[in-house]
């Protein structure tokens, strides 16, 4: 007597880190910074898997350094997480990292049908392989380019052109959607970033939220065409992030 | 979370005598963020919630403050919704900036309906189909009201599996049918069409639209408009739900067009919960998603979906093999769609406007007896239930406050006290005080 075992179908969401594991990442602390930025906002990235009966979130990460390698290969569902340290040393193979990607981007192994992943790079520093043919590589593939593709620079050392190339030119249109790369220059605000990437982009991503018409339109109007995905607001406390950001202090 | 306005602290807003005390913050969205509060020196602990707007919200819906302040003159429809009780700004003293709206807490027992879709619920078909039955007559009374609502989904609907009562929260872009100025549109995958594309506002006929989806996902555990064709989508972004829900929308169990139907791997929920319903009900759909789809005015009335529920709840009939609740019509004896034994004609209960299956859990209601009677499932008259050590024998319940009398079949008079339940296997006739109860044996 109970409403029979069956559930919405949904489909796989693709969530890729890719972590930056320089040797100048050991640097006041900023490892460690990540490493708890992305275990703290497991528990929020599970609950917003959870709500959307439409998605199955599994995630992923790459780390880089002198090569890039999986460090969590396997598709893990973000319930079943357990979030083991990166550990810094070496150079910034960041293009390397594009390209192992990319490997897993196409079809197959990438399922037949899915919502869009959502890579998020995070980087201190300048490539110093051949990022060009990594990033050209990765957008080859039609599930890099209907991508989330965010970038968060760890401090003022960050190239934010290579992480603006990774994103995508930014919009002309005025927005509050952050398409340029997000500075995060402490730990709190890397915290912030991660955990908004993790929960609030992984919910547009996978069920769509509440729309609104933006202000002064007088007519009924459709969402905006353009972005595949809008993105969410940043959170509340955060400057734009195209401000300047204060002293490094890590 | 960082919240906007300070846990354990007391705070002065305009509008209130007494100063508000935040208890905790109980989660925030896209909009703002909302927290339980109390209010100082209420002794009886009266249990409130604080939704508090973030600036970008204010920023972006500037008749946000307005609307507010009507739907708060204008009351709830009815109690399930968590509607503004009173509009909060903050005092000149307080550090708070922004506004805010008191409403009532929600109760503990009552979950997110996004658990129900994902199949993580135990709940009964009756309670689903009783939950459908009052969010259908919740924006009954609130389109009679010349309201609507303008963003239902499944986000702002909390079920509680034990009762299938509902609430129904954010209540803020509810304003005037027609006169609206407000900027949200709705949410993909429950928007009407013509709102998706731009072509129109969100309105009590799009209303209309999206509470047929949110029905529709609640009875199937689907989606109406997921089958063969979105097989065709790799990537399910938003131009891909543009098309699937919008330009080329198709509903997967339209009657002329069979292009969309269910893939019986992927969608499988559809295929096993769509043939548990009644075709009456069926044909509501058909009619929201068929001709409805692109004529607002064709779309079933939200009159005709609380008579549908309150028709299949009536005729919910326990299979004897299998014991899973089924619906068949009446005139139509079918079998179980559970584990396919035929069904055997029920006992039934004739009333003066309808004939209820003698199921254990099946309720009389008022609009059971009275043709002027609006309907409602919310205080029953009566109620069929099992023997607490027998469950073979099966009772009537007198649920009113009068007591009723009876004709045993040996043509013996019995006197069924309120709260009493009598054994109907023995019945023929019940005087109840709302009219004439009659046992039909098939």
């Amino acid at each position: 007597m109970a409403f029979p075992n069956v559930r919405l179908s949904n489909r796989p969401l693709h969530f890729i880190y890719l972590c930056d594991c320089s040797g100048s990442m050991a640097a006041q602390g900023k490892m460690q910074a990540l490493n708890q930025a992305i275990r703290q906002s497991l528990p929020g990235m599970a609950e917003v898997a959870r709500q959307n009966p439409e998605a199955r979130v599994l995630v992923r990460a790459v780390r880089f350094a002198d090569k890039a390698e999986w460090h969590l290969g396997e598709p893990t569902p973000v319930q079943q997480l357990q979030w083991r340290d990166l550990e810094a040393g070496g150079i910034t193979a960041m293009g390397d990292a594009l390209d192992l990607v990319a490997g897993a981007l196409q079809s197959p192994p990438m399922e037949e049908r899915a919502l869009p992943p959502v890579l998020v790079l995070i980087s201190d520093g300048q490539p110093t392989d051949d990022f060009d043919a990594g990033l050209a590589n990765l957008m080859r593939l039609p599930w890099a380019q209907k991508a989330v593709r965010l970038a968060i620079a760890m401090g003022h050392d960050a190239d934010l052109e290579v992480l603006q190339q990774f994103i995508g030119p930014e919009p002309s249109g005025a927005g509050k959607s952050p398409r340029r790369p997000l500075q995060a220059s402490n730990a709190t605000t890397l915290a912030q970033y991660i955990q908004w990437a993790s929960t609030a982009v992984v919910g547009a991503a996978s069920m769509p939220a509440s729309r609104v018409s933006p202000v002064g339109e007088a007519s009924g109007a459709a969402p905006a065409p353009g972005s595949n995905i809008p993105l969410p607001d940043l959170p509340p406390t955060l400057l734009d992030p195209s401000d300047d950001v204060g002293p490094l202090v890590w | 979370m960082n919240w906007l306005l300070p846990e354990g602290e007391s705070l002065l807003f305009d509008g209130i005598d007494q100063p508000l005390r935040i208890l905790r913050g109980l989660g925030g969205g896209t909009q703002g963020q909302v927290f339980a509060v109390e209010l100082a020196g209420s002794s009886r602990g009266e249990a409130l919630a604080l939704k508090w707007y973030l600036p970008n919200c204010i920023r972006r819906d500037p008749q946000l403050r307005a609307r507010l302040n009507q739907s708060i003159r204008l009351g709830a429809p009815n109690s399930d919704f968590l509607w503004p009780l009173a509009l909060l700004e903050p005092a000149a003293s307080s550090p708070a900036s922004g506004f805010g709206y008191l409403m009532p807490l929600r109760p503990e027992g009552f979950v997110g309906a996004h658990l129900h879709a994902g199949g993580e619920l135990e709940i009964s078909l009756q309670n689903v189909l009783k939950a459908c039955f009052h969010l259908a007559d919740g924006f009954h009374q609130l389109h009679l009201k010349g309201l609507c609502y303008k963003d239902i989904s499944l986000g702002n609907l909390f079920l509680e599996p034990a009762s299938g009562r509902i609430l129904i929260c954010d209540n803020d872009n509810v304003d005037i049918d027609g006169q609206g100025q407000g900027s949200v549109l709705g949410t993909p995958g429950f928007m009407a069409p013509e709102v998706l594309l731009g072509q129109a506002k969100p309105s009590a006929s799009s209303d209309l639209f999206s509470l047929a989806v949110l029905l529709f996902r609640l009875l199937t555990r689907h989606d109406p408009f997921r089958g063969q064709l979105e097989l065709a989508i790799r990537c399910l972004d938003e131009p891909a739900r543009r098309r699937l829900y919008g330009e080329e929308a198709l509903f997967i169990f339209d009657p002329l067009d069979s292009r969309n139907r269910p893939d019986p791997m992927e969608h499988a929920a559809a295929l096993i919960t769509w043939p548990i319903y009644p075709a009456a009900l069926q044909g509501l759909f058909e009619q929201s998603f068929g001709p409805g789809l692109r004529q607002p005015q064709q779309r079933s009335l939200t009159g005709q979906w609380t008579q549908a529920m309150g028709r299949c709840l009536d005729q919910r009939q326990l299979c004897p093999h299998c014991g899973q609740e089924t619906f068949p019509d009446a005139r139509a004896p079918r079998s179980c769609w559970n584990c396919g034994h035929a069904l055997p004609a029920p006992l039934r209960l004739q009333l003066p406007q309808a004939q209820v299956v003698a199921a254990a859990g099946n309720e009389l209601h008022p609009h059971h007896f009275d043709a002027l009677a609006v309907p409602s499932i919310e205080t029953p008259l009566g109620r069929l239930v099992a023997h607490p050590s027998d469950p073979s024998l099966l009772g009537l319940q007198n649920l009113s406050e009068s007591s009723w009398q009876g004709v045993l079949i040996s043509g013996a008079a019995v006197t069924l006290e309120p709260g009493k339940t009598c054994n109907l296997s023995a019945l023929q006739q019940l005087h109840s005080s709302a009219g004439p109860i009659q046992v039909l044996r098939p």
